[in-house]
């Protein structure tokens, strides 16, 4: 008979670098060898411990809590937890010695365990020489009776002796011994992944690491006969009292909402209601319809009943305080786009407007907060996070970590360096792989790449990566996502320092979270609403139009038109070249067409080849059925093709009998099987539950390989409504007030896809005056300027100027409201601008009016002699005029460019008409004109290349001319054949094929020539250009 | 006063080809970070493959697989730098460094030798080639003049100051030598010659920009003197070549080897010395490097006869690890007087030090049949001693390990009379193919000798005997 045995003390691969086993590993090889409890006892971390007790629970063997530490400059010591004080004690000790080290350190003193005390702990002391007792009996007055002798044998030189003596230790020390394994790792097979892990942890290769590395595979969970061998029995059953005090079960940790969102005469219910019907007031003043007061009672119903008020209070509480300080916010997420999220101004979509219903967000099985990101101007983020830790101080409100993943390049490139590749051969390797990808090259690839997969230390690469991939690297700080509690966080989970000054971080991740119950709410940056706000005021500023995201007047329909033009540079969403495409296609005339249009462009739909069904019946051309009147309720509204996650998830409900909690958990696996699998066991139940319910094989096959293709990037119908309603906003205003819109992107930069000149470009375009830089008029900010004949035009701002600080912008503006300058040398002096400044004025042409042209200007302001105090009322040394040379157009457009990054004055193209290598080219608006498959040749700029993921081996390249964009398809072939002309050109002519489809025209390229040449040609001096 | 100025615009770059045996072949410098490396340099055939500088490595593999690279690194621009000023000495006793990657060799007084320039030039255009250096060669009144002529000019020579100023005048502003910002701001304000610049009233250039623009102009035009320091010749040669490729032939070691001698030579010739004694270096991958001394009875500078020599004494090493660099020090120059050596030398009898002792046998026996033995990082008791040429570092394994190791573990074939430890497991070495796992124990034998034998985990339980102890 084996003797019963606890693990005691064992590492998962969250000791980064260290553990070699993942949670799951551990508990399965712990359960399969009879192992009464598992402690994990990751180093001065408890970031594994939610996988761990997931673990624990799915393999049924318990699972004790601790952590490993080495005391600075003391001894090594495992803590492990017996109650609730005493995980709160262990995690106060990590945040304390985690706060004193730098990030991804910690320095845990002797000091801070005396000061914490021991109540709830277990303390296990690792010796590190056999016979100093010194450091057991420091710790055993910190841990009067609660503390132990770890007897750890991995086979050593002499075991046999090693144990005598550490149990003469213990018996000096009248403390009991205990036997542990300080497991690395589930199985011996690991080995290899362990040595090189330490090799990497200590940035050598596993030949040089010598002693650095075990001499073993000991230090695995190890068969109980086998430990029967080394151990005593005493020591094997003591580890069984110990596992028998430690009780504590992740499930006792209790989170309460902070106190302060609600007043004290009322309860969370009566207070959301009060805010609810205030803001019900605001948004339908004269009235809400019985629909909607109907539909708001029955969410608060809901909330109600699943006790989420608080959630919803504080997400409002961030929200308030946005909209307090004119920061523009947008709710998304399962339960944003809902009657009460409108009501308390999270979202600005009215519920009327679009049919979300709110119950399928909220699913009432599963006891976790529904899911409110919030999207906040991304200028001003900041403020709203300061604010979050000013309300509720840093130690209750923290960022949730992110727990980052060794992906494929990552693993290949330190497993390789760690087996003594070359680092250019690494490089090589890494290369191989696609970016965030988890599937290692394949040997085809590999051997593309110059390596032979079938040599030995090949193959050792690959197979080490193979386990490491997926493997936890480090954690850092989620972009947004905060935590905020009644109690100390301290005492849920262990705060960490980040890697940004101010900032707290906790050692759980959002999955952590949900499965804990804790609360988080994601606070997210959007550059979009930092251009609408910016937009929103210039229009009330110079038109006298207020407008809200809410006010925005709905279905119009020019701004409909502009949208089925495809004009839509600029716009949120609808503006990249493969939307910009399908615009003309598809046509969107109602709101939720625009939903339809944002979730269709993507990977999945694309993929899941679902965007030319939904064309086709759209047109009519194929027509529209559903299988079952249950499923033409989900699909009607897209046609009968699935789009939505929310649809995939009613679909497993309404045709194979998923209960709501249920078609959640289809949905998480649906996002995650690409890395982890766990859909399989739906295939059964999908296709179980649809022939039951009378639909053939053949269609539940079909179903379930669409969802697949899905995967992880299907879009969810209550984020795409979101972002929707910013699109509509955009467009709208870019249709109205093009020349306020045009102004509040260009000053919102960077964000979107273009830049300010392309932003510019298009709004010369469309008829509106861009005016120059000019330090009398502009202020930091591209600002509106009323012309003669009453239009609005963009003045550009100072921020244009490449290298010019806001600071001196602001100089500039107060000097001038006390006067105009009269000379660069009073610009100077009133406004305290240094040479330098002054030097990116002349060069940027904002001093014409003081200085003249460019030459000019500079030597004038190089002339500015400095200020000496005592000689400031005598007037400037006089200086005879010197002529200077003059500037020319081309030299002008060149200097634009590269001081500017637009230019005012004629396109590059138009310059360029006449030469000869443009001779026979057709410029962009006469392309618009002619019939498609005609052999063209057309030129431009080079704006934009991109390999869409989805286009296997395309290049889209788009150049501009003097018109527009011509959009050119460059096939693998020829990107190959002339990879030098397509990746190095700024200027390219192309000759070609012309494609046209449904408006959309395309230059199928033959040949690229490279003529940039041409652009240094403009101006003989600089090649400045960019 | 005339200076000659000899640009050396691929210094570094020739450094590089010049040892290497295909220089015509594509090749790139690459300095930065092994994360993101960026070519430096890029030889004509190279660029023909669309390789810039300043492109990052990942950009230029993009392009093309189909170069080799070497890793760029500046002091040796500044070695070659100073091995061709020490060449240039013999033309000339104003040899200066004063600007990097070129020499500026004063020749009005040389002309008399060495003239007239046509010939003298041509002269060092055919040395610097034979050398493998590409150059530009200009000559102008002030040494400023003749460096800046380089940026735009190659053969040019400029006597007079009439004809300076024309040459300079049509410079453009941002290949005058000029400070990046001064050549910002000229052509900022329009001015892209030379020549529009110097015709503007000095008083409203020099109120607009830094002193040293000024001096710079001066010094161009000669009105003001250049400060130069003049070369001196070191007192030692010492000179490394880095191989392209491991090398373990004495073959493949003898083309660096003779550019090495080629160079030794040019420098003895500038110094008007000889030389008696050096040492040549074989460095390896790892470990210190093999050291072939060469001995002369007598100072001697003829590369061919050093070439012999050398190459004598290289045949008869023993090149053992790979050899990936190789260096050349002489450290005794003594005055070179061209004469025969004495037909009988008397020697005298020495007494041998152990060191002397040891390299007889190593001559005798091979240079591998003495050494001592290091401790190794690894738990493989095999791996963990080997051979080593000089003291190495301290054994820091406290472990009990016997004083005398099998190299190779044979059958034990003595009874064992009882364990006294063990096991000690030791499981290592997966990375190299010579995985172990094995059970280790020091046993007795009968004889009463102390073992350390083992067992192969999942063996068939006989025991192997790795060491005694004593």
């Amino acid at each position: 008979m084996s003797p019963d045995y606890a693990e005691l003390h064992c590492l998962s691969n969250f000791s980064f670098q260290r553990g070699a086993s993942n949670a799951d590993e551990l508990f399965a090889r712990a359960r399969r060898l009879g192992y009464r409890a598992l402690a994990i006892t990751d180093e001065a971390t408890l970031a594994g411990i939610v996988r761990a007790w997931q673990a624990a629970r799915q393999h049924q063997v318990a699972l004790i809590v601790g952590a490993e530490f080495r005391i600075y400059q003391g001894p090594k010591l495992v803590l492990l937890v017996e109650d609730l004080a005493g995980y709160q004690r262990l995690c106060r000790l990590i945040t304390r010695a985690r706060g004193r080290a730098e990030k991804g350190r910690y320095q845990l003193l002797e000091d801070d365990l005396r000061e914490e005390g021991c109540d709830g702990l277990i303390a296990l002391w690792v010796p590190d020489d056999e016979d100093d007792a010194t450091p057991g009996r420091r710790l055993g007055e910190l841990f009067p009776g609660r503390l132990w002798l770890a007897l750890e044998l991995h086979r050593g030189p002499d075991d046999a002796a090693r144990c005598e003596r550490l149990l003469g230790l213990a018996r000096r020390l009248l403390i009991p011994v205990v036997a542990c394994g300080d497991v690395h790792m589930h199985a011996r097979g690991r080995r290899a992944l362990q040595d090189t892990m330490a090799a990497i942890r200590h940035h050598t290769t596993v030949a040089e690491a010598g002693h650095r590395l075990f001499a073993n595979g000991e230090r695995h969970l190890r068969p109980r006969d086998a430990l029967a061998e080394l151990y005593p029995p005493k020591a094997l059953a003591e580890s069984l009292a110990i596992a028998g005090r430690c009780g504590f079960d992740l499930g006792q940790l209790r989170y309460r909402y902070p106190h302060e969102l609600v007043p004290r005469e009322h309860t969370p219910a009566s207070w959301l209601r009060e805010l609810v019907e205030k803001g019900m007031l605001e948004r339908w003043p004269e009235g809400a319809s019985t629909e909607v007061k109907a539909l708001i009672e029955r969410e608060l119903a809901l909330i109600h009943e699943l006790g989420f008020e608080s959630y919803f209070l504080t997400v409002h509480d961030i929200v308030a305080y946005a909209r307090g300080q004119g920061i523009l916010c947008q709710g998304r997420g399962s339960a944003a786009n809902s009657a009460v999220c409108f009501a308390l101004g999270i979202t600005e979509l009215d519920p009327t407007r679009i049919n979300l219903l709110f119950e399928r967000f909220i699913s009432k099985e599963r006891n976790e907060p529904p899911d409110i990101d919030v999207d906040f101007e991304h200028e001003r983020r900041e403020e709203v996070i300061q604010y979050v830790f000013r309300r509720y101080g840093r130690h209750r409100a923290a960022i949730t970590a992110v727990v980052s993943s060794y992906h494929a390049a990552g693993a290949i490139r330190d497993v390789a360096k760690a087996l003594g590749l070359p680092p250019d051969q690494v490089n090589a390797l890494a290369d191989c792989c696609d970016s965030w990808s988890d599937r290692l090259p394949s040997a085809e690839r590999l051997v593309e790449g110059g390596f032979d997969p079938a040599s030995p230390v090949l193959k050792r690469v690959l197979a080490l990566s193979r386990e490491l991939v997926g493997f936890p690297r480090h954690l850092s700080q989620h972009p947004g996502g905060f935590v905020i509690s009644e109690a100390p966080l301290d005492t849920l989970v262990p705060v960490e320092n980040a890697a940004m000054a101010e900032r707290t971080v906790i050692q759980w991740d959002k999955d952590d979270l949900d499965l804990v119950g804790l609360l988080k709410v994601d606070i997210l940056s959007l550059g979009m609403l930092s251009a609408l706000r910016r937009c929103f005021a210039l229009i009330e500023r110079h038109y006298g139009r207020q407008l809200t995201l809410a006010s925005v007047p709905a279905e119009d329909g020019p701004t409909y038109r502009m949208i089925q033009n495809a004009d839509t540079l600029g716009v949120f969403q609808i503006e990249s070249r493969a939307q910009m495409a399908m615009l003309p296609r598809l046509r969107p005339k109602t709101f939720y067409d625009l939903v339809i249009q944002v979730a269709i462009v993507r990977p999945g739909p694309i993929q899941g080849d679902m965007v030319h069904p939904y064309l086709k019946r759209r047109r009519g051309e194929e027509p529209v059925s559903y299988p079952s009147e249950g499923l033409e309720r989900v699909f009607k509204r897209t046609l009968g093709v699935p789009l939505f996650q929310e649809q995939v998830m009613e679909l497993a409900i309404t045709a194979a009998g998923y209960s709501a909690g249920e078609a959640d958990q289809l949905r998480r696996s649906m996002a995650a099987w690409k890395r982890h699998g766990g859909l399989e066991h739906h295939r059964e139940r999908l296709t179980q539950g649809m022939l039951e319910r009378g639909y053939d094989a053949g269609f539940a096959e079909r179903i379930f390989e669409q969802i697949k293709g899905f995967g992880s990037y299907g879009f969810p119908e209550s984020h795409a409504a979101s972002f929707a309603l910013l699109t509509y906003a955009s467009c709208w205003l870019k249709c109205h007030y093009p020349a306020a819109y045009a102004c509040a992107l260009v000053n919102s930069w960077p964000m979107g896809f273009y830049s300010p000149d392309q932003v510019l470009q298009d709004a010369r375009r469309h008829g509106i005056r861009v005016l120059p830089v000019d330090v009398r008029y502009s202020a930091w900010d591209c600002s509106l300027e009323s012309g003669r004949d009453g239009a609005w035009g963009i003045r550009l701002g100072l921020r244009m100027v490449r290298g010019f600080r806001q600071v001196q912008a602001g100089r500039i503006e107060a000097a001038r409201a006390e006067g105009a300058f009269n000379d660069v040398a009073e610009l100077a002096r009133r406004a305290r601008l240094e040479p330098r400044a002054l030097a990116l004025l002349a060069d940027a042409g904002a001093l014409r009016a003081l200085a003249g042209n460019r030459h000019r200007a500079r030597w004038a302001v190089a002339g500015i002699e400095a200020q000496r105090p005592l000689f400031a009322s005598l007037p400037a040394t006089e200086e005879q005029a010197v002529p200077l040379p003059l500037t020319n157009t081309g030299e002008d457009l060149l200097t634009d460019y590269a001081t500017l990054g637009t230019t005012l004055g004629p396109h590059p193209l138009r310059l360029l008409r006449g030469r000869a290598e443009l001779r026979r080219c057709v410029d962009s608006r006469a392309l618009a004109g002619l019939e498609q498959g005609r052999g063209v040749s057309v030129a431009g700029l080079v704006v934009g290349r991109q390999r869409p993921g989805t286009a296997s081996g395309v290049i889209f390249v788009t150049l501009e001319d003097e018109f527009g964009m011509v959009n050119v398809v460059v096939w693998r072939a020829l990107a190959e054949r002339q990879r030098l002309a397509l990746v190095e050109s700024r200027l390219l002519r192309v000759s070609g094929r012309l494609e046209s489809k449904e408006g959309v025209r395309h230059l199928i390229a033959h040949h690229l020539h490279d003529i940039s040449a041409l652009l240094d040609g403009l101006d003989v001096r600089s090649r400045d250009f960019q | 006063m005339r200076w000659a100025c000899i640009l050396l615009p691929r210094l570094a770059l020739d450094g590089v080809l010049r040892r290497h045996p295909d220089p015509a072949a594509p090749l790139a410098l690459v300095t930065g970070a092994s994360q993101r490396r960026v070519l430096h340099a890029v030889n004509p055939a190279a660029r023909a493959l669309g390789l810039r500088p300043g492109q990052s490595l990942t950009a230029a593999q993009a392009l093309s697989r189909d170069f080799t690279i070497h890793a760029y690194d500046p002091r040796d621009a500044e070695r070659w730098q100073r091995l061709l000023a020490a060449w240039a000495y013999r033309y000339s006793s104003q040899v200066s460094l004063h600007y990097p990657c070129a020499l500026l060799v004063e020749i009005a007084s040389s002309l008399a030798l060495f003239g007239p320039w046509p010939r003298f030039e041509a002269r060092l255009r055919e040395a610097l080639a034979a050398l493998g250096f590409t150059h530009r060669i200009n000559v102008a009144p002030n040494p400023a003049a003749a460096r800046v002529l380089g940026n735009a000019h190659d053969g040019l020579a400029v006597t007079s100051q009439k004809a300076l100023k024309d040459v300079l005048g049509a410079l453009p502003v941002e290949r005058a030598g000029l400070p990046r910002d001064a050549v910002e701001a000229l052509s900022r304000m329009g001015l892209r010659h030379l020549g529009q610049v110097l015709a503007l009233p000095r008083a409203t250039l020099t109120r607009r920009f830094a002193p040293e623009v000024i001096r710079h102009l001066g010094e161009l035009l000669g009105e003001w003197p250049l400060a130069l320091e003049s070369y001196l010749p070191p007192d030692e040669f010492d000179l490394r070549l880095e191989l392209n490729f491991e090398v373990s032939s004495h073959q493949a070691l003898l083309f660096p080897l003779r550019r090495l001698i080629g160079d030794l030579s040019a420098f003895l010739a500038g110094r008007d010395s000889g030389v008696q004694r050096f040492t040549l270096e074989l460095e390896h991958v790892k470990g210190t490097p093999s050291q072939v001394p060469v001995g002369l009875l007598g100072a001697e500078r003829d590369p061919g006869l050093l070439f012999e020599l050398a190459r004598g004494r290289l045949e008869r090493t023993r090149v053992g690890a790979p050899v990936r660099a190789v260096r050349l020090v002489a450290r005794e120059l003594p005055p070179f007087a061209p004469e025969r050596r004495e037909l009988f030398e008397a020697r005298p009898q020495q007494s041998q030090p152990w060191e002397q002792l040891r390299e007889r046998l190593r001559a005798r026996l091979g240079d591998h049949a003495v050494h001592g033995l290091g401790t190794v990082g690894d738990h493989r008791p095999e791996c963990a001693w080997q051979p080593a040429f000089l003291a190495s570092a301290q054994v820091d394994d406290t472990r009990p390990r016997p004083g005398w190791l099998l190299a190779r573990p044979i059958p034990l074939d003595a009874e064992v009379a009882g364990i006294l430890a063990g096991p000690e497991r030791i499981e290592s070495g997966w990375w190299d193919g010579g995985d172990v796992r094995r059970d280790y124990y020091l046993i007795e034998t009968r004889q009463g000798q102390r073992a350390w034998v083992y067992r192969e985990v999942g063996g068939d339980g006989h025991y192997w005997l790795q060491g005694w102890f004593g």
